[in-house]
């Protein structure tokens, strides 16, 4: 492979990632009301469009500020009339996307999910009252990432304006970026100090906390589903597995304790074999030490 | 929400050649990197290389002695005690930065303790487990095997607190003690100014302590792939740019791309912590901040900073972002006895043992500290 191809091929998998991530939100209402059955109402309904809306509204303008200032950008290069470098240019373009910045920053709300996800929904019509609750924990879950993902936006926009400011001070100040790798460096410096300063937010731990939660809720709801399958089949449930494996550890303990118990009864018979005769010269050291 | 209305008004000073030239070295670098990563085969990328014999196991720990690389000192023997949170490996990354060979080297005769894979078999097994049951009984191993009543201690991280507590609770077994890296006081990072320290200290105490029973609840664990996406969150352009800039950097020569991917291999080896310690873990120590005021409760017993008698060298990174150095330095004064030492190395959590300076000094540090002790 052409080695710019393959630095390009890295941008372009780094951005589709992101893109489908951005599709998938943006398209989970629409998905979730189609799916949705008749008999079931949507949970929490209200909560879950204001969170798609804000969401919405957050990307809606992310996107447009990162369009404005990628512009600025490129009609300063072509004002300058250099040829720009093609390599750095397109990374620079995927560092500075508000989706790869959602996509990279969102990896708690993706390990998150991956302790979350389990069986298929479409495994879990049988019952419908077990669905229901599970259903109830994922439109949560779902809801509580739309709100953490608004907040990560929203702090993205703020270093775009303060990462604008940079340059602009720089340049007025006579010490202009000297390459667009400096660019870039410059960009990663101001976004970290942005990611930071949110990530120690009330607004951010709490919405990490809930995200947490809904996870959590999520998991324990899909266990509950699974008990009834494992009790149809005769399969050992998880909480079956887990009492097995506290009167294991408990035993566990417990052997261990009569070892040492053993162990200390034969150190103590051995130093008393060991010892006795040879108390008379202790006691006549001491003797001659007083 | 706010508002990004400025934007540059001005060129960047770049000139076509300057652009081109850049784009020259680029293309370069990449061809260079396309053909290592051609080249290497994951089997060529191997950690913890040391030597060393399985000396004695119980469930899934085992405990380890390292064959021996000089003539020894005659000191007594030391265990290192790794954390359940990432894995003793870091100790012996790669032959040229390992902290094991340094101290092999000078003299040392070593035992580590591994504790394996934890799953959810686990989910029950207690910090009381690990401090009095599995170090113990790795204590009363290399005893009987040396011939002596005590060992020295080496923690790192949280089996640092492992150390600690268990040279609280059987002061005659311990002859000195070795903490690196090591959180005593789990809200002292509230001293620290800099924003990016201290981030796991802030997001557990957002937590209700209820949360952590129900995610415990949950996954039987606290799952090693969570710990590793709150790690990523404290450096968190560093993770957008690993795998393309970071790693583009790396690709500059073999051994440098070596390095990455080894500790790569070491970041993605990342066991789950058993549920029942990982709540003492959060609850007990990160949260209510136990250990530091004497509440902190094992197998019935109170570990008491002051029970501490041996001889204590507390080893810190200057740029630890994961244990601030502040919660670590926390240690002295409230210990029982004078002979307490303190060195702070140059770089961060991870660095100061694989760093190319820092490692040095702290193989070096420990082994003239242990030395001068007998």
């Amino acid at each position: 492979m052409d080695p710019f191809e393959t630095m390009q091929a890295m941008g372009d998998l780094w951005g589709r990632s992101a893109q489908s991530f951005w599709d998938a939100q943006r398209n989970m209402a629409g998905a979730m009301n189609t799916a949705m059955p008749g008999n079931l109402a949507m949970p929490d309904a209200v909560a879950m469009q204001k969170a798609q809306a804000a969401f919405e509204q957050a990307c809606a303008s992310a996107q447009a500020i990162a369009t404005n200032v990628t512009a600025g950008l490129d009609a300063a290069r072509q004002a300058a009339r250099e040829r720009t470098d093609p390599i750095a240019a397109e990374v620079l373009a995927k560092v500075f996307d508000p989706r790869g910045w959602l996509s990279a920053s969102n990896e708690v709300d993706q390990a998150l999910n991956r302790m979350a996800q389990g069986p298929q929904l479409a495994d879990l019509w049988t019952n419908e009252r077990k669905f229901a609750a599970l259903f109830t924990a994922w439109a949560a879950l779902r809801r509580r990432n739309l709100e953490h993902n608004t907040i990560m936006l929203e702090a993205w926009t703020r270093a775009t304006g303060t990462f604008a400011k940079a340059v602009n001070a720089r340049v007025e100040a006579g010490e202009p970026l000297e390459s667009s790798r400096a660019l870039m460096t410059l960009w990663i410096e101001t976004a970290n100090d942005v990611l930071l300063e949110t990530q120690r937010s009330e607004a951010f731990l709490r919405s990490q906390r809930e995200s947490l939660k809904a996870a959590t809720d999520l998991r324990l709801a899909q266990q509950a589903v699974a008990e009834i399958f494992a009790e149809m089949y005769g399969a050992p449930s998880r909480s079956e597995m887990d009492d097995v494996h506290r009167s294991l550890t408990d035993l566990r303990r417990e052997l261990r304790a009569l070892k040492r118990e053993q162990r200390t009864r034969r150190t103590a018979a051995r130093s008393k074999v060991t010892q006795t005769p040879e108390a008379p010269i202790e006691t006549a050291m001491q003797g001659a030490a007083e | 929400m706010s508002k990004a209305t400025d934007r540059p008004t001005k060129p960047l000073p770049l000139t076509p050649l300057d652009a081109m030239a850049e784009a020259s070295v680029l293309g370069k670098r990449i061809a260079e990197g396309t053909k290592l990563f051609g080249e290497v085969m994951d089997d060529a990328v191997q950690i913890a290389t040391t030597p060393k014999d399985l000396v004695w196991s119980q469930d899934k720990v085992r405990l380890y002695r390292y064959r021996p690389l000089s003539p020894s000192k005659g000191l007594p023997p030391v265990l290192i005690v790794y954390g359940l949170i990432g894995r003793y490996t870091m100790a012996d990354l790669q032959e040229d930065r390992s902290l094991v060979r340094n101290l092999l080297s000078l003299g040392l005769d070593l035992y580590v303790v591994d504790w394996g894979h934890p799953g959810r078999a686990e989910r029950y097994v207690t910090m009381d487990d690990y401090v009095d049951g599995y170090v113990d009984a790795c204590v009363d191993v290399i005893t009987e095997r040396s011939g002596r009543d005590t060992v020295s201690l080496l923690g790192i991280c949280e089996g640092g607190v492992f150390t600690t507590c268990y040279a609280a609770l059987y002061p005659e077994r311990v002859s000195a003690m070795v903490l690196t890296i090591t959180p005593i006081d789990f809200h002292a990072d509230k001293l620290s100014d800099r924003p990016n320290h201290g981030f796991i200290n802030v997001w557990t105490r957002a937590l209700e302590p209820e949360d952590v029973d129900r995610l415990i609840e949950a996954q039987g664990a606290l799952p090693g792939a969570l710990m590793g996406s709150i790690f990523s969150q404290m450096t968190p352009m560093r993770t957008l740019t690993k795998y393309n800039l970071d790693l583009l950097d790396a690709l500059d020569d073999k051994k440098k791309f070596m390095n990455f991917l080894r500790m790569e291999k070491w970041i993605a080896d990342r066991p789950d912590h058993p549920g029942e310690a990982a709540k003492q873990w959060l609850k007990d120590l990160y949260q209510e901040n136990k250990l530091v005021n004497d509440r902190f409760e094992l197998s019935g017993r109170i570990v008491k900073l002051s029970d501490i008698t041996c001889p204590v060298l507390n080893v810190f990174a200057q740029d630890d972002h994961i244990i601030p150095p502040e919660t670590s330095k926390a240690l002295a004064g409230r210990i029982g006895t004078d002979d307490y030492t303190e060195l702070g190395l140059p770089g961060g959590h991870v660095g100061v043992f694989v760093g190319g300076k820092s490692q040095k000094l702290l193989g070096s540090g420990i082994a003239d500290w242990l030395s001068r002790r007998g």
